[in-house]
C-alpha cells in the first residue's frame, strides 16, 4: 500500500508541527517554504511558553489550550525551553483591581497560581518595578522560536518528512473539477519551475493564509496583525515579567539568552511581507517595559522587529481570540484536497497540528491516532544533519 | 525627524551553478535599521529572488550570519551605523567555510553534526551560566532554573577561523567551546573527541572566533580553557587517577 | 558553491581584510615563520661554501658587508624576535594566561620586538 502524500506549504510552528504529526501518522510529507525555516511570524515569536494566565479572563478557550500545551512542550521539547516561571505583578491601584478576576479565573482553568508579597517578588526578580504592590507566579516559561520549530522539523525529518525551503508556491493543481491535487512551485535557489503532487495540500501559512486561499478563489481566513518586540541588550529578569491587568501594549517582558524582550502591540496590516518598525512603536516599548522593570531605560537596544500574528474570527486586535481554526475546504467552499490551517500561537502548535492531521486523516481515511503529545523530540540539530 | 541615509547594498548572488557575482541595490535606509532590515527589503521590495536566513531578528537564533563588508556579522543586530556611512556602498556576502546553497544562504549541516558529536548543551543549569548582571547570588528554589546556553549556533567563528578555511575536519571553535562547557570531568567521552589532529591542538590562535562572536560565547578562552582540562585529564590517566 | 573549507585555500591565511588583531597575528607569525624557513635554506647552502675552501667562504664574507645583504640579515633578526615573542605570547594564552587580554599582549610584545630590532639594527650599521 502507498503511503498518502501531503504537502504542507509553510515551515513556520505550525507546518513544522503538522509535518511532525503526519510523519507520525504514516504520511509522506513534503514541506514547501518559501524562505528558510521559520522566517517569518514564528521565527519573530516573543518566545512566551504561556501558561494561559494573560488569556485566562476573557478567553478561556485560548487560556486552557495554553495550559494544556504548556505542561507538554515541556516534556517532549525541554531542550529550547527555560521553563523558570512568569510573574503577573501589579505596579498601579488599577492593577489590583484585575487581580480577583484573575485569580478566579486562573482556577477555572486550573493554571496553577501563587500570590506573592511585593517583599517575596523582589526577592525573586530584583530588578522588577520596586513599587510592586503585588505579584502571582504562574507556570509561564521562556523558548527559544527557531529552535522549537527545529525540533519538530528535525523529528520529522528523522521520519522521513521532506522539507524543501527557498521554495515559493505559485499556484495550485486542480483535476479540472475543482479539487486541488498540488502545487506548482518556483525552486528560488535554482529559478525552476516544478509541479508536486499530494493526496492534500495543507495551507499553514499562517498571516499569509489568504495569499494561498487566493489562488484558490477563497477569501482570506485570517487578519494579519503585527506588533513590534524591542530586545535590550541585558538580562534583568529569569522569568517571564506580565503586568497584571488586561491584556495591552508592552506588557509582557522575557528573558532571552544575555537579553530582556519588550512585547508588543497590535495593529492591522495589509501586506505582512515587510511591517516597517516606527519610532511611536518603540516608545511605547521603552516606556511599558520600563515600567515593569526600571533598569530598561538604561539599557541599549539589540534588536527591534515586527511579528505579524495570523489572527482568525471577527473583531481587531486585542479582541480577537488567539485560539486557532483549521478550515476543511471541502466543507467551507465545496473545495476539496485543500486544508487551511490558521490562527493560534506558539505554545499551541502541537495541538494545532494534532488538530489539523485529524482533519487531514478523516479527509483520507486514515484511522492513525495521534502520538505527538507522547513522543519526545529529537535534537533541534537533526534539521541540519539530516540531507534533505 | 528620523535621519535618512542612501546606501548602495552589494549582495553577493550565487544560483545553482553559477558563479559568484555582485547585485547593486540603491535604497533610502534609517541609519539605526539593522542590517538585515536592509536585506529583507531588497526581497520584499526590489528582487523576489533573494535567498537569505533569518529568523528571530534578536540574535537569539543565529541564522542571519553573514558577513558585512569582509567580516562576520549576525546582521538582526547589526546597525547600519556601525557599518558604512551615508552614500556609502555596504557588501553583504554568505559566511565563509559553508557551502552555498543559495545567495546569502548557506548549510549548516557539517557544523551542526560537530556540534552534535561534542554533545553540546543548548540548555544549562543556571547556577553554570556567565551571566554578569543581574548579580549570580540565585535564591535557593532558582538553583535549579535552566537557561538556554549562549551558542547560538550561528556559525559566525567558523567563518572568521583561517584553520577552518582550511581544516574541513577541524571540529571549529564553536564546537570546541561547546566540549569546554560540558567537561571533560562530566563526559570523559570527549576526551578521545577533542584530543586529537583535528580537535583542540587545532587551533592556532587567531583568535578571529571571539571577535565575531556575537553572543559572549568567547571561543578562543574557552578553547584554551579546554587545553587545560585535556592535559589534566592525560595527567590523570598517567598518574592513576580515576 | 566554492565555499567549503578546503587544503588548497591556504592562501586566505594571508589576506588581512577583514582581520581583527589576533588574526594580524596569526598572519604575521606565518609569514615570519616561511621567512626563517627560507632563511634556514639559503643559511645552509652559505655554509656549504665553507667545504669549498677559504677562498669562496671569504668572498662570500665580503658578500655580508654589502649594505643590502645586511638589510635581509636585520629582516632575519626582526623575524626571529617577532616570531619568538609571538610564540611565547601562543604559550600563555595556550596556558589560559591572558586569553582575555591577548591583543594588548601581542601589542606589548611587538613593542618589545620593536626596541630589539631597533637595538640589533644600531648595533649592525653603526657597531
Amino acid at each position: 500500500m502507498t503511503k498518502p502524500h501531503a504537502i504542507i506549504i509553510g515551515a513556520g510552528f505550525t507546518g513544522v508541527a503538522t509535518a511532525h504529526d503526519l510523519a507520525l501518522r504514516g504520511f509522506d510529507v513534503t514541506v514547501v517554504e518559501r524562505g528558510d525555516i521559520c522566517n517569518g511570524t514564528s521565527g519573530r515569536t516573543h518566545g512566551l511558553l504561556h501558561s494561559g494566565g494573560r488569556y485566562a479572563v476573557k478567553d478561556k478557550e485560548s487560556a486552557i489550550e495554553c495550559i494544556d500545551e504548556n505542561t507538554i512542550l515541556r516534556k517532549i521539547v525541554p531542550q529550547v525551553i527555560e521553563p523558570n516561571g512568569g510573574l503577573f505583578i501589579a505596579i498601579e491601584e488599577g492593577d489590583l483591581a484585575y487581580a480577583e478576576q484573575f485569580i478566579e479565573s486562573c482556577e477555572e482553568c486550573h493554571i496553577q497560581l501563587d500570590e506573592l508579597t511585593p517583599q517575596q517578588a523582589l526577592k525573586l526578580e530584583p530588578n522588577i518595578n520596586p513599587k510592586v504592590l503585588s505579584a502571582f507566579i504562574i507556570p509561564d516559561g521562556t523558548f527559544d522560536p527557531l529552535r522549537l520549530a527545529l525540533a519538530f522539523a528535525g523529528t520529522a525529518k528523522h521520519n522521513g518528512a521532506k522539507f524543501r525551503t527557498y521554495t515559493e508556491v505559485q499556484g495550485l493543481l486542480t483535476d479540472g473539477k475543482g479539487t486541488v491535487t498540488g502545487i506548482k512551485v518556483l525552486d528560488r535557489a535554482s529559478n525552476k519551475s516544478q509541479e508536486l503532487h499530494a493526496d492534500v495540500v495543507v495551507n499553514a501559512t499562517g498571516a499569509w493564509a489568504g495569499q494561498i486561499t487566493g489562488m484558490a478563489g477563497l477569501d482570506a481566513p485570517v487578519k494579519p496583525t503585527p506588533g513590534i518586540m524591542v530586545a535590550y541588550d541585558q538580562r534583568f529578569v529569569q522569568r517571564a515579567i506580565n503586568r497584571l491587568n488586561v491584556p495591552g501594549d508592552g506588557d509582557i517582558v522575557l528573558p532571552q539568552r544575555r537579553m530582556v524582550v519588550v512585547g508588543t502591540t497590535s495593529f492591522d496590516a495589509e501586506n505582512p511581507d515587510y511591517i516597517p518598525v516606527t519610532d511611536e512603536q518603540i516608545k511605547i516599548m521603552l516606556d511599558r517595559g520600563s515600567e515593569l522593570i526600571p533598569g530598561i531605560r538604561n539599557a541599549k537596544p539589540r534588536g527591534i522587529y515586527m511579528a505579524t500574528r495570523p489572527l482568525v474570527g471577527g473583531g481587531s486586535g486585542r479582541s480577537i481570540a488567539r485560539t486557532f481554526k483549521c478550515y476543511d475546504h471541502k466543507e467551507t467552499h465545496g473545495i476539496d484536497g485543500l486544508v487551511t490551517i490558521t490562527g493560534g500561537k506558539a505554545t499551541t502548535l502541537r495541538a494545532m497540528a494534532e488538530k489539523t492531521a485529524d482533519v487531514v486523516c478523516a479527509k483520507l481515511g486514515v484511522t492513525t491516532a495521534c502520538v505527538t503529545k507522547e513522543t519526545p523530540l529529537l535534537s533541534y540539530r537533526q534539521y541540519y544533519t539530516i540531507p534533505n | 525627524m528620523t535621519e535618512k541615509w542612501n546606501i548602495t547594498l552589494r549582495v553577493s548572488r550565487q544560483k545553482d551553478t553559477e558563479n559568484q557575482h555582485f547585485d547593486d541595490f540603491k535604497m533610502e535606509v534609517n541609519p539605526d535599521e539593522y542590517v538585515l532590515d536592509a536585506v529583507e527589503r531588497v526581497w520584499a521590495f526590489m528582487d523576489r529572488t533573494l535567498c537569505y536566513r533569518h529568523a528571530c531578528h534578536h540574535s537569539t537564533c543565529g541564522a542571519c550570519g553573514m558577513r558585512v563588508n569582509g567580516v562576520e556579522k549576525l546582521t538582526c543586530i547589526t546597525p547600519i551605523r556601525a557599518v558604512t556611512s551615508n552614500g556609502a556602498t555596504l557588501k553583504v556576502e554568505p559566511l565563509r567555510n559553508f557551502p552555498v546553497v543559495s545567495d546569502l544562504a548557506v548549510d549548516m549541516g557539517a557544523f551542526y553534526r560537530k556540534m552534535e558529536v561534542v554533545s553540546a548543551r543548548a540548555v544549562l543549569p543556571i547556577t553554570e551560566a556567565e551571566i554578569e548582571n543581574p548579580a549570580t547570588n540565585w535564591p535557593q528554589n532558582d538553583a535549579q532554573f535552566l537557561r538556554l546556553s549562549d551558542c547560538l549556533e550561528c556559525g559566525l567563528c567558523i567563518s572568521a577561523c583561517p584553520v577552518a578555511a582550511t581544516s574541513p575536519e577541524y571540529l571549529g571553535p564553536a564546537p570546541l567551546a561547546a566540549a569546554q562547557d560540558v567537561g571533560i570531568h562530566r563526559n570523559p567521552e570527549l576526551l578521545g573527541i577533542v584530543d586529537c589532529e583535528d580537535g583542540v591542538w587545532r587551533c592556532h590562535s587567531a583568535f578571529e572566533c571571539t571577535a565575531v562572536c556575537p553572543s559572549f560565547v568567547d571561543p578562543a578562552r574557552r578553547i584554551m580553557a579546554l587545553r587545560t582540562q585535556v592535559i589534566g585529564a592525560k595527567l590523570g590517566k598517567l598518574f592513576g587517577k580515576a | 558553491m566554492n565555499n567549503q573549507p578546503s587544503a588548497n585555500k591556504f592562501w586566505a591565511w594571508f589576506n588581512p581584510m577583514g582581520r581583527q588583531v589576533g588574526g594580524w597575528a596569526f598572519i604575521l607569525n606565518r609569514i615570519t615563520a616561511l621567512g626563517l624557513t627560507f632563511y634556514l635554506f639559503l643559511h645552509l647552502i652559505v655554509l656549504n661554501q665553507l667545504a669549498q675552501g677559504p677562498a669562496a667562504y671569504g668572498g662570500f664574507i665580503a658578500l655580508t658587508e654589502n649594505p643590502i645583504v645586511k638589510l635581509g640579515e636585520l629582516l632575519v633578526v626582526a623575524a626571529a624576535i617577532m616570531h619568538g615573542l609571538n610564540g611565547i605570547r601562543i604559550i600563555f594564552t595556550s596556558f589560559g594566561i591572558g586569553v582575555t587580554r591577548q591583543k594588548e599582549l601581542f601589542y606589548g610584545f611587538m613593542v618589545v620586538a620593536l626596541v630589539a630590532i631597533l637595538f640589533f639594527a644600531a648595533r649592525m650599521y653603526m657597531g
